[in-house]
């Protein structure tokens, strides 16, 4: 088990990143950085090995950082590996991206003031994530403070054998299957997933030719955790998969008896005190399931991807968590699915 | 679990936390479809405040890209989803 979290720690993104042309102020333009990116960690991150390639060219002013592929602004806190393998249908190496230093697009990307930002939001993850497993979060609260800093270190640094020792005081276990149970493992039962589903309507035989994503509206970021019941069944990914998104698997039938007309019901009796306006047309339409209930048997996975791979969906689904989870404790699963364009809208 | 009320409404209730002025209305409803974003921006308008610091169940700060009916259904209790807010770190 530990040979396959070794490669996900070594495992790092070729980055070629270009200074937005906007921000250039010397001839002649200066080469773009080469960098090597780890998968577990995050782009602000990488901020001391880029500043110096362009330092010397950019305006006057105060760095902001951030980064666009294709002029999709990138999300900073979602791990490296994960917008590489969401973004790249298939893989670009080295993997090209934009960077700049001035005029963050504050209405589409929440603040980010460098390392501390993007350490809150790590740690608050990873409370989120103790709070799933046990019910609380006392494990993570409760670490010492050198004991928090050594954790951090060792996500900044890459270094698997210090996150072992800090990580292992958190007690927040692996996941195990029913035959190798013990008494007093993971009580709860519930796994920390976060998925990424790319809703495409287009078909395509090839990676290469699948369309690109434009707008982060294409894409679902679902918090869904997964109740592991011990039954002492074999549970696959395929298994996983099939619980934490029942509504793409075609010819599953729905999980509730209710008729999708008894929901739409519900939305229209909330009228008074809603919280600022409604603007729920604009949130990804793909969220609002409507559509998407009466169209699942049409609904086509094309690609699963977990920490850069495509695993075969028969693998007993403790292995994944154990082995391709984030430092975090969440494990990141993208899923690209091909559905047909039901709404003119 | 995975596919109901994607589109109804899930009732927040508000609490006040360390040094943070209480609201006289502290229970209101959003989309579930909304980001958690819209919910620090409705406090920080109604403290009055540039920046809070919010959680759940006085436990952690989640992503504010993170969709209301998902943080409803992992950690809601007793149909509502407790958010406290403070004016500076409370649970560091």
């Amino acid at each position: 088990m530990m040979e396959a979290q070794k490669y996900v720690w070594e495992g790092a993104i070729p980055l070629q990143i270009h200074l937005h042309e906007s921000e250039i102020t010397s001839l002649p333009p200066p080469s773009p950085a080469l960098i090597l990116a780890p998968r577990i960690g995050y782009l602000p991150l990488l901020l001391p090995l880029i500043k110096p390639y362009f330092s010397s060219t950019l305006p006057p002013g105060q760095d902001t950082l951030w980064f666009d592929y294709k002029g999709l602004p990138l999300k900073w806190y979602i791990p490296t590996g994960v917008l590489f393998d969401l973004l790249c249908a298939e893989p670009e190496r080295p993997w090209n991206l934009t960077v700049h230093f001035r005029g963050y697009p504050s209405n589409l990307l929440i603040p980010c003031e460098g390392e501390e930002s993007v350490k809150w939001s790590f740690i608050n993850s990873l409370k989120e994530a103790d709070y799933i497993i046990n019910g609380n979060c006392k494990n993570v609260m409760n670490m010492s403070q050198s004991d928090q800093v050594e954790l951090w270190r060792s996500i900044m640094d890459g270094n698997l054998d210090k996150y072992m020792r800090s990580s292992s005081k958190l007690k927040l276990g692996t996941v195990t299957t029913a035959e190798a149970d013990m008494v007093g493992q993971v009580k709860a039962g519930k796994i920390p997933v976060r998925l990424y589903v790319w809703s495409v309507n287009e078909d395509f035989e090839d990676m290469e030719d699948a369309p690109e994503v434009d707008n982060w509206d294409q894409i679902s970021y679902i918090n869904r955790p997964l109740e592991i019941h011990k039954e002492g069944k074999y549970f696959t990914l395929h298994d996983a998969l099939k619980n934490l998104l029942p509504e793409f698997f075609a010819g599953k039938p729905l999980i509730n008896d209710k008729p999708c007309i008894e929901e739409s019901e519900d939305f229209q009796k909330v009228s008074s005190e809603d919280v600022g306006s409604s603007t729920g047309a604009e949130e990804g339409k793909e969220i609002v399931s409507q559509p998407m209930e009466s169209c699942c048997n049409d609904a086509e996975i094309k690609l699963i991807r977990i920490q850069g791979i495509e695993p075969k969906l028969e693998i007993p689904f403790s292995w994944v968590v154990n082995n391709l989870k984030n430092p975090e404790h969440f494990l990141h699963i993208c899923v690209c699915v091909k559905i047909p364009n039901v709404n003119a809208a | 679990m995975a596919t109901d009320s994607l589109s109804s409404a899930v009732i927040v209730q508000l609490k006040a936390t360390a040094d943070a002025p209480i609201l006289k209305q502290n229970k209101f409803k959003i989309h579930g479809t909304d980001k958690f974003a819209k919910v620090i921006d409705f406090v920080c308008r109604q403290v009055h405040r540039e920046t809070v610091f919010v959680y759940i169940n006085s436990a952690f700060s989640p992503n504010p890209d993170e969709l209301v009916i998902d943080l409803f259904n992992n950690f809601g209790v007793d149909g509502k989803l407790l958010v406290n807010y403070a004016c500076s770190v409370a649970w560091g």
